[in-house]
Formats: C-alpha cells, structure tokens, sequence
C-alpha cells in the first residue's frame, strides 16, 4: 500500500513540473513573430542596401560631373554629351545586347478539333510580357520594336499596334535577362504558357546566350509633361 | 493490481500526450523570430530608408546643380534631348496636365455561391487600364506614387500589389498619368471599353479625375543592368 502512495506521489510530481514547463514554453512562443514577417523585412533591407550602394555610385559620378562641367563651355558640352550617352542606355534609345530568351507566339491552325478557338489577342501578349517583367527581364521588344515606358501593345482595327507601329504574326517577344528565371516564369505549371497552349495558341520559349535588341526609334513626344527639377 | 496498472496506463498516456504536444510546440518556436530581433530589423530597414532619401535627395540636388552649370547658350538642344531621355527613364518627377483614375475593388454584396475573385482587382485588370491610357498618348504615369519604367511589373501578391520588384501597393490603386486628358478619358470611358467591363461586370469601383496639374515623382529605384549591355555593330 505504502509503496503504491510513493508510485503516485512520484508520478504526480513528474506531470505538475511537465505542466509548468509547458505553460511557460507556451509563454515564449506568444513573445515571437511569424518567420515571414521577418523575412520580409530582410528582403527589403537587401533591396535597401542595393540601392544604397547605387545611389552613392551616383552621386560620386555627379560630383565628377559638376566639377567638370564648371571648368568652361568645352568640358560642359562634354559632360552633357557624356550624360546623354549615359542616360540613352536607360531611356532605351541605344540597341542592347545580352543573354535572354525568345518567345514565339503563334495561333495553331488545326490544334483543336474545331480549330483555333481564339486568337493571339493584345492581352495575351500584354501578358507574357509583364510576366518576363515580373521574372526581370530588362530589356524587351516585341516584333522588332523596343519596349520603354509608354509603349502599348494595343489591337487597333485588326492588327495590334506596338508603339504606333502595326506587328503580324507570328508574334516574337525578346527579352534579355536570367535566361532560366525568365523561361520559368513562362513555363511554370498553370501559368501563361499552359492556358494559351489550352486555348490553341502556340507558344515556343527558348532560351538564348545572346539576345540583340533594336533600339527605340520613335521620338519622344512630351507636349504635356515637363521635369520638375526641385527635389522634394 | 488491477488498478494500479490503470493508473499506469492512464498516466502514461498523459505523459505521451505532453511529450507530442511539447514536440510540437518547440518546433513552432524554431519557426518562429524573437521580438528583439524583429525590433532591431525594423530599426535597421527604417534607418536604410532614410539613408536612402537623403541620398535620393542628393542625386537630384546635383541634377540640378549640374543643370545650371550647363546654362550656357548653345548647349540648349542638347540639354532638350537630356531632358526628353531623362524623363523617359525616370529620373525627374514630372509635372502637367493630365488625369487620376482611383480603382478599387467591387463593394457589391456577394450572394452565396458567387466567387468574391471575381470581384477583387486583378493585376490584369490594372495592366489594361494602363495599357489603355498609353494607347491615348499618356507620357508620364504612375501608381500609388510609383513611377513606371519600361521594365515596370504589376504583379497581384495576396492582396497587395507589386510594383518595381520591391514596392508594395494595397488598394485603392490610385493611376495617375501626364498627357492630353480628354484623350485619356475618353479611350478609358468607351462603350466595351476597359471600364465599361469593370463597372457593368464585376462591379469595380473606378473614379476618374481631369487634373489641370499633376505631379509624377521620380523612380525611387537604382538602375542596374546585370545581363544586358550596349550593342556596338561590329563591322
């Protein structure tokens, strides 16, 4: 009888201090945050510190700049022209090279038993290419025309118009940036690719070492906007 | 006896079911960031922001520094195609005429069985309107603050919306665009057009305002290029 007391005893003693442990385990994990909201705040200083590091580079090249483009009319001119080269990279005014992708867009004739059920529209291709954006393409043209900030991709009667020039199939978007990373994007199960294919529209990707794309050579119409030079 | 190997089987079961759920709980906690440490990474991200600003506001200090060095006269039609390649990559806030459509999701009250997807602002739906508004001679534009570049994503994440890799948007997604704003109105407000589908369908709420001046800021972003550069013809 004594012995089964002591068995009891021993055993309740076990489970009170396991009980406590536990309720104070459950204590500390209240006192944490989620791993992803950590995460992304890591994400967001890396970007922070890229940035950071570009920036700087910038404001050392101005620097060089300024001093230069204060010594007279000659060096001035030299700046602005070096500052227009510079800028013409980004503006998209100059043609690029670089490994990438191509994506052939085509409508098949005979894919489905009743034929093509649709088209290759405006917004399949719009698309495709905001998908190569998201997988970080850098520089992009459709059929030939380059891809800047205001270029639409827009049915205009039957053809579809790329910064007011009209493209026919079939369609060829290029892209250059992380080859794999943008045929991925592409590619990815239920993404663009697999529901235009569904639709009986056919899409080739290939990826590419070397992927030349055309300048833009349309002109630069700012009737409206001008620059604000005042930083805020 | 027979009772105390009851109570055994009792107290051993209990004790298993500590054990499992303690088990569970430390796996939680590995999964899981202190509060301190969270603290201090969001000191760290507020302190790179406002480094950034200042180094943001520098840039454009020197940009206009290095403008009014360059004042000089027979300088002027180069300078207009620095500006025209500025303002196309960017890198000045810019200001005219122009418009604000402020889109938001669909506050018609759903009947069970109907898919609320379908009444939420899709990326898709963002990139036609914008699409749309280039179509009508739009020059400059922008959403949320965000300037748009030719490399520009609109990317639907949960309910957030992401734009220049990084930045992240909620609704209402406010577009604003420089150019002719009767032009842009117009295109936007045609019959089966783009907002006559988001209205009539799912009923998205879009507002559109004609703005006599409207300002775009410049891409907060840095420029860098890791795969592409320039192309020289070689001969």
């Amino acid at each position: 009888m004594f012995r089964r007391y002591l068995a009891i005893i021993f055993v309740s003693l076990v489970v009170g201090l396991l009980m406590v442990f536990q309720f104070r385990t459950t204590n500390q994990v209240e006192q944490t945050v989620p791993y992803d909201r950590a995460h992304e705040l890591t994400v967001e200083l890396r970007a922070l510190a890229k940035e950071r590091a570009g920036l700087e580079a910038e404001v050392k090249d101005l620097e060089a700049k300024l001093s230069r483009a204060r010594q007279g009319y000659a060096q001035a001119e030299e700046t602005i022209k070096t500052e227009i080269k510079e800028t013409g990279v980004l503006a998209g005014v100059t043609p690029m090279v670089g490994p990438g992708v191509r994506v052939l867009v085509s409508s098949r004739e005979t894919g489905t038993p009743q034929g093509t059920i649709f088209g290759v529209r405006d917004e399949d291709l719009l698309k495709i290419v905001n998908e190569l954006r998201v997988a970080g393409a850098e520089v992009l043209s459709v059929n030939g025309q380059r891809i800047i900030s205001t270029s639409e991709i827009r049915l205009a009667g039957k053809y579809i118009n790329v910064n007011l020039k009209r493209i026919t199939p079939p369609y060829e978007i290029l892209a250059i940036g992380d080859p794999v990373a943008l045929r991925s994007s592409l590619e990815i199960k239920g993404g663009v690719v697999e529901t235009l294919r569904e639709w009986g529209i056919d899409v080739n990707v290939k990826t590419l070492d070397r992927v030349i794309i055309p300048a833009y050579e349309g002109p630069f119409r700012y009737y409206y906007a001008h620059p604000v030079r005042k930083p805020a | 006896m027979r009772t105390i190997h009851f109570t055994v089987l009792l107290v051993t079961l209990f004790l298993g079911l500590l054990v499992a759920v303690q088990f569970r709980i430390h796996r939680d906690i590995e999964r899981t960031v202190p509060i301190q440490r969270l603290k201090r990474l969001t000191a760290e991200v507020k302190a790179a922001r406002a480094e950034r600003d200042r180094l943001q506001a520098q840039v454009a200090e020197l940009r206009s520094e290095l403008d009014a060095a360059t004042a000089q006269k027979g300088l002027d039609r180069l300078k207009r195609t620095l500006r025209e390649y500025q303002l196309e990559a960017g890198m000045v806030a810019a200001s005219g005429p122009g418009i604000e459509v402020v889109l938001n999701d669909s506050n018609t009250a759903l009947q069970p069985g109907q898919n609320p997807n379908l009444y939420v602002l899709h990326d898709e739906d963002l990139l036609r309107v914008l699409n749309e508004l280039k179509a009508a001679g739009a020059e400059v534009l922008a959403i949320n603050g965000e300037r748009l570049l030719s490399t520009s994503e609109v990317r639907c994440s949960g309910p957030t919306i992401l734009v220049n890799k990084s930045k992240r948007l909620a609704a209402p997604f406010k577009i604003t665009a420089i150019g002719d704003p009767d032009t842009m109105i117009s295109a936007l407000k045609m019959r089966g057009g783009v907002v006559d589908t988001l209205q009539q369908f799912w009923g998205i709420q879009v507002s559109i305002r004609k703005l006599t001046q409207v300002t775009v800021p410049a891409y907060a972003g840095s420029y860098s290029y890791l795969y592409a550069r320039p192309y020289r013809e070689v001969k």
